[in-house]
């Protein structure tokens, strides 16, 4: 008799979670990252090692609603999830490439922080050093002449040879003893005047 | 050497503003997304208020627009009530999907029972979605056909001109006029 009764009561309660059985059960799945890129290439992360190569990974994608910040940098959500995501990813074994394959796949090139080395984006790499190059180039040629100008003007046969005259002073007379004060500082001459000069003995030249 | 350094920067200047002006013209709204033209990321995910999950493969072989949206965003609450009219209208024709991004489901509850709800609204788990759809902001809506492709990606409020064209690219000829 009591053993009837267990029986019944066993057959109420299997009844019971069939019934509960009926009841849509919610399954929720996110999308398939293996669809994408295929399955897991590296080893399954954990710890301290897993850590470490999230911040790695994150720091190579760009937060896609920030100015200019890594997904490790931010602390928006959406960067959050994505450094969520990656660690994730890290964990069930896939490797930095497949990662950062994935994110680009939905986000496109510009998801990446650093354009990768392929196409149109040799240019990016290559410019700078061409620009550098151009850029020396144009310094070099512009050093090599400003050298030469120099010394071209301090040689007195070249003075002579254009017909300057060095001990000229200017009409205004106000200017004159600040002219002959630069001249005696720039040249070393006393008191302003070319010691060779006829006008050393005081007459002012015009 | 004046002359052709004048030259060299004028024309590299008229390259930037050539690139400049042809950028001038495009509309920023209409971003193409590297999931245009291939299959929408598959996802299941739960109703808000029932947690029931509806999955995306359950409803191929019928148009889907799937919208990303939170109650946070202004420009969701302007186009709402545009997205409600269209899925009714064409609810035998296309099937209308709203996915929350990084919002409470408190929130968005009260947000339906408020302004009406005339298709399932999804809730993500942890943005995993929203990183295949390749979201950045909201609102962005995905145009995906009959076969399950995505067709088109716009991003910002929908306008009844703007969600006609891109109703246009995934539903049979004639539906809309």
């Amino acid at each position: 008799m009591i053993r009837a009764a267990g029986v019944l009561v066993v057959i109420l309660f299997s009844m019971a979670a069939l019934a509960d059985g009926e009841t849509p059960v919610v399954s929720i799945t996110t999308p398939d990252v293996e669809r994408v890129v295929g399955p897991p290439r590296g080893e399954r992360l954990a710890g301290e090692a897993l850590e470490e190569k999230t911040h790695q990974v994150s720091a190579q994608l760009r937060c896609p609603v920030c100015q200019g910040l890594s997904v490790n940098d931010s602390p928006a959500p959406m960067a959050i999830n994505m450094k969520n995501q990656v660690r994730d990813l890290l964990a069930r074994g896939y490797d930095q490439q497949q990662i950062v394959d994935y994110f680009e796949s939905s986000y496109g090139e510009f998801v990446r922080l650093s354009p990768a080395l392929r196409g149109v984006n040799w240019l990016v790499w290559i410019a700078p050093l061409i620009a550098l190059l151009v850029g020396g180039g144009v310094v070099w040629i512009a050093i090599g002449r400003m050298r030469a100008k120099p010394s071209e003007q301090l040689s007195s046969e070249g003075i002579e040879a254009a017909g300057i005259d060095r001990d000229r002073l200017p009409d205004d007379d106000a200017l004159i003893p600040y002219v002959l004060r630069v001249r005696e500082l720039a040249y070393g001459w006393p008191g302003g005047r070319m010691p060779s000069s006829p006008d050393a003995s005081g007459e002012e030249p015009r | 050497m004046n002359k052709n350094v004048l030259i060299v920067g004028g024309s590299l200047a008229a390259v930037l503003v050539l690139f400049l002006f042809l950028g001038l013209g495009k509309d920023p709204r209409r971003v193409q997304s590297p999931l245009v033209g291939r299959s929408a990321p598959a996802f299941a995910l739960a109703q808000v208020g029932t947690g029931s999950p509806i999955a995306l493969d359950g409803l191929k072989g019928k148009p889907v627009v799937v919208n990303f949206w939170a109650t946070w965003c202004v420009p969701c609450h302007e186009e709402n009530p545009l997205l409600l009219q269209t899925a009714a209208q064409l609810r035998d024709h296309v099937q209308f999907l709203g996915i929350v991004f990084e919002d409470e489901e408190d929130r968005i509850l009260s947000f339906l029972r408020q302004n009406g709800s005339g298709y399932p609204t999804l809730m993500d788990d942890h943005g995993k979605t929203a990183i295949a759809y390749g979201v950045g902001g909201v609102p962005e809506t995905f145009f995906i056909d009959a076969n399950g492709t995505i067709v088109s990606k716009f991003e910002g409020a929908l306008t009844s001109d703007a969600i006609g064209r891109e109703l246009r690219k995934i539903l049979p000829e004639g539906v809309i006029r």
